[in-house]
């Protein structure tokens, strides 16, 4: 679904992402994995278009996007659920969620997201910050499932959430990944990582230093943890 | 064009030509004596090129200068002491402001040789030019600027003013106060001009037999006017006399006239100009008294000077560009008679100087104060029906003398 | 008390008519980050072209009033196509440098067409005379320039928070980037939105014609009481540019009723009031850190 060969990014005079390759295939779960500052959000940017310094080429659905702007990138099936959430507070969350056009034929529909997200529909006329974290994670991926998008990217869905809901956002990945929707994810939680994804890269100072699958990941767990310095 | 000419010449004048006539009766004339510095007269104006008082002076006078020259080597030909070719104008621009007008003044004196400067609107760039003159010992003579300090404290011997003063803009009140409006209310921007303006008014009503109700100070600039137009209505006046000028002008006016206000009193306008009433419309000023220094559908006289104007201008003339002329004229005029262009040569020719002009009736050139006192009037602005023409926008309802409209000679001012 | 209720009249009269001025630019800093220092010579423009079409065309007021936004919409169009958007990508100074500079232009190029001393304006058919409210009289057409101020805010409000692109406008406002991300070409609303501040800026310009003096300069002082206006209202905040608006109006009308020279001096006091006690103004958001 999504090719990244050689890729490189650079913030100014520093060069934060370094020869990077990495596929995510349709219905597949892949995890990013690093140390803080090892480049993972620069990846999802890069990946969305936001960050325009770089060199490489990225092919999505066998097609070069490297020059499409963010815009088209979405429209193109790319949903992207930044690490603060995104969520707009001059908007409700009705209009959070309707916000984007949908780009899919698959897209969820209104049923579908009230359905695994009631939440959405109890306070759909509150602004969107009103909502606890939790309830914006939720809110910030029931807008891209809405939308349609076929690749999602997931920045750090689980920082700062209870184990409880932490829970939740795993389950609903898992329905995600069995809709054949493609996901990136960012992750320092690691035990969180193993539950739900096929494969893992581990990313240090710009770099893809190893490639794991769920099985090696799990085995090597304390020896990853370790180096993530938790 | 003869009568024109005739009119200009002043009994100084014609005395003087008609003595070197004289002198050179019997053979061809010769080239007359002459002593100019740099060989040449320069006569500087400098005005407002670009702002509020563009149209009230600005470019244009420059034509009227020219007119002025054009008239002075008419009348002397070949017995002119200042050939065409040795008359230059430079121009420049004050931006009504005191520090460029003071700038460009300097320049004017010193690099383009300037003999004379003229015009200068904007009181506080007026006072900045005579300020400069007089350290220069060369002539200015200001034509467009309301401040009586220009006579009064700080007047001096190389300064002149023209056309008008505060004071003498209060002269039509009295008119007001004698036709049944009694009771007034003044508004005034609160600066310099304003409160000159407020006292100089205050004084000509009361010496009318008049009562001044209140005097409201507003700011300067100011679009908004409605609460002050309501608080001045609200002791119930005759007549409500604003001060404010210019762009701030027309916004009191306009709300005046929607306020209904206009049904309980009628407006009097401290400092208004024939531009002011071409720009916003003869309807909204109809029946406002002011007082004007002149106007160009007095007389015929005056009207032949407009017609010649317009062919050159496409404008009718306002006050100021007659009094460019009038000051343009009597200087040339004055250098004639002197031989020369050095400043206090002149200064004898002028102070004293009785003098009727196209824009000068029953005029004198006061040695006192350097104040030229002359005839002023008191304008109402005619109903829209009453129109005839385009420009045709005053009545005159009265003369006021030249003794009345600038009575003393300003005890402030010594020399 | 009957002069206070005056003044009251007068001040929220006033206070419509700012709202109106304001309204274009918070609604372009907001979507645009721009600060507009050229919407004082938009404003400006707006009520020059009623002038010129009312002498040149014959076009009345009420034809004014649907003309001549339309024209300032396509001239903003136009401006924000040719210069605005080049600098949008740079520091907030630039744009507000070059808006700077373009009032300057705007200015002169309308003192050379059209002189310095102002344009005649006629009063709207059936929009002279007086009304009676209770004890107070109102002037016919200031009523009029309240109710449809009033008018136009509703509809402006209703769109930004009732309507799709309302939403749109919302979200790029807050934060383009993001929208960009969820598949809106905010570039595209841009445009628009600058044009739209601009229709704004002239319409207030066309009500200013029948009560204000219309010459090259009559923008450049108002432009600094509008943006005191939007200051106090919160930058880009819509609903505090108009609540701001009326109360400047009222600040000023008491201020000439009771302070007299000191009423514009009371607007700028007001203005570091509530800069004191609420930076971010009435209604504006703390910048995301």
């Amino acid at each position: 679904m999504i090719e990244i060969h050689g890729l490189s990014a650079n913030y100014g005079e520093a060069r934060v992402l370094n020869d990077v390759s990495l596929e995510v295939h349709q219905g597949e779960v892949v995890t990013l994995v690093g140390r803080n500052g090892a480049g993972k959000t620069t990846m999802l940017r890069s990946i969305m278009g936001l960050h325009r310094d770089l060199s490489g080429s990225i092919s999505f659905d066998g097609k070069p996007i490297e020059k499409w702007s963010p815009n088209a990138r979405a429209r193109a099936g790319i949903g992207w659920v930044p690490d603060d959430r995104g969520i707009y507070a001059s908007l409700t969350v009705a209009e959070n969620l309707t916000l984007p056009p949908v780009v899919h034929k698959d897209a969820w529909s209104m049923e579908q997201i009230h359905a695994t997200f009631p939440r959405m529909r109890e306070r759909r006329s509150s602004m969107g910050t009103q909502l606890s974290g939790g309830e914006q994670q939720m809110l910030a991926i029931a807008r891209v499932l809405r939308m349609g998008s076929r690749l999602l990217l997931l920045d750090e869905p689980s920082e700062g959430l209870a184990p409880v809901i932490v829970q939740r956002i795993g389950e609903i990945i898992r329905e995600i990944k069995a809709q054949g929707v493609a996901v990136l994810l960012v992750e320092q939680n690691v035990k969180f990582a193993s539950t739900v994804a096929d494969r893992h890269y581990l990313l240090s100072q710009g770099r893809v230093v190893e490639q794991l699958s769920n099985d090696d990941f799990k085995a090597r767990e304390v020896e990853l943890l370790e180096h993530l310095g938790m | 064009m003869t009568t024109t000419r005739s009119g200009l010449v002043t009994v100084t004048g014609f005395a003087a030509s008609a003595l070197m006539l004289a002198g050179c009766a019997g053979g061809p004339p010769p080239a007359p004596e002459s002593d100019l510095s740099n060989d040449k007269v320069v006569i500087g104006l400098l005005n407002d090129q670009s702002g509020v008082y563009k149209d009230l002076s600005g470019p244009n006078s420059k034509v009227a200068i020219e007119m002025a020259i054009e008239d002075y080597l008419a009348e002397y030909g070949d017995q002119a002491v200042v050939t065409e070719d040795q008359i230059e104008i430079v121009m420049a621009d004050t931006q009504n402001k005191p520090d460029v007008a003071n700038t460009q003044a300097q320049q004017m004196y010193d690099r383009s040789n300037a003999d004379v400067i003229l015009d200068v609107p904007a009181s506080s760039a007026a006072l900045a030019v005579a300020e400069v003159a007089n350290q220069k010992k060369k002539l200015h003579i200001n034509i467009s600027a309301a401040t009586t300090e220009l006579t009064g404290a700080a007047c001096n011997p190389y300064t002149f003013h023209w056309a008008y003063n505060t004071q003498m803009l209060a002269k039509g009140a009295a008119g007001v106060v004698e036709d049944g409006g009694e009771t007034w209310s003044l508004v005034y921007p609160d600066y310099a001009f304003g409160q000159d303006m407020v006292k100089s008014f205050t004084a000509a009503v009361e010496d009318a037999g008049g009562t001044v109700n209140e005097a409201i100070a507003t700011p300067f600039p100011n679009d908004n006017f409605s609460t002050f137009i309501t608080r001045a209505a609200s002791t119930d006046p005759d007549v409500i006399g604003t001060m404010a000028a210019g762009g701030d002008l027309i916004n009191f006016v306009k709300q005046f006239n929607q306020s209904g206000v206009r049904d309980q009193a009628q407006l009097a306008v401290g400092l208004m100009f024939i531009t002011d009433i071409h720009s916003l419309g003869v309807d909204e000023f109809s029946g406002t008294t002011f007082t004007d220094a002149w106007y160009w559908n007095y007389d015929e006289q005056n009207r032949e000077f407009a017609d010649r104007f317009l062919d050159l201008t496409d404008t009718r003339p306002s006050f100021a560009h007659a009094a460019n002329y009038s000051a343009a004229y009597q200087y040339l005029d004055a250098i004639q008679r002197a031989g020369t262009d050095d400043a206090d040569a002149i200064i004898e020719e002028l102070e004293g100087l009785k003098v009727d002009d196209v824009f000068l009736r029953n005029g004198e050139i006061r040695a006192g104060d350097h104040s030229v006192v002359h005839d002023s009037y008191v304008a109402k602005v005619k109903d829209a029906a009453d129109v005839e023409e385009d420009w045709d926008y005053e009545e005159i309802t009265a003369t006021i003398p030249a003794e009345d409209a600038f009575p003393d000679v300003n005890p402030n001012c010594s020399m | 008390m009957d002069a206070f209720l005056q003044y009251t009249v007068q001040g929220l009269a006033a206070g419509g008519f700012y709202a109106l001025a304001a309204l274009g630019l918070a609604v372009i800093f907001g979507a645009l980050g721009v600060v507009n220092f050229a919407h004082g010579s938009f404003y400006m423009l707006g009520a020059v072209a009623s002038a010129v079409l009312l002498d040149v065309l014959g076009i009345q007021f009420w034809a004014a009033l649907v003309i001549v936004p339309i024209l300032m919409f396509i001239f903003g169009i136009i401006i924000e196509l040719l210069l605005v958007q080049w600098l949008l990508k740079l520091d907030i100074l630039y744009n507000f440098l070059l808006t700077f500079g373009l009032s300057l232009v705007l200015v002169d190029l309308v003192k050379r067409q059209y002189g310095v001393s102002g344009l005649p304006y006629e009063l709207p058919a059936g929009l002279g005379g007086l009304l009676q409210i209770g004890s107070v009289e109102v002037p016919s057409y200031q009523l009029f320039v309240f109710l449809f101020a009033l008018a136009v805010c509703l509809v402006v409000w209703f769109v930004l928070s009732k309507t799709r692109v309302g939403m749109i406008v919302r979200a790029a406002t807050e934060e383009p980037e993001r929208a960009r991300a969820l598949g809106i070409n905010v570039s595209a609303w841009v445009t628009p939105v600058f044009g739209f501040g601009v229709a704004l800026a002239g319409l207030a310009g066309v009500l200013a014609a029948p009560f204000r003096a219309i010459t090259a300069t009559m923008g450049t002082n108002f432009i600094i009481i509008l943006f005191a206006i939007v200051v106090i209202g919160g930058l880009g905040s819509v609903l505090g540019a108009v609540v701001a608006g009326f109360l400047v109006g009222l600040v000023e009308a008491y201020g000439q009723g009771y302070a007299g020279t000191f009423s514009q001096v009371l607007i700028f006091v007001l203005m570091a009031v509530v800069i004191a006690v609420r930076p971010a103004g009435l209604f504006g958001r703390k910048e995301a850190v």
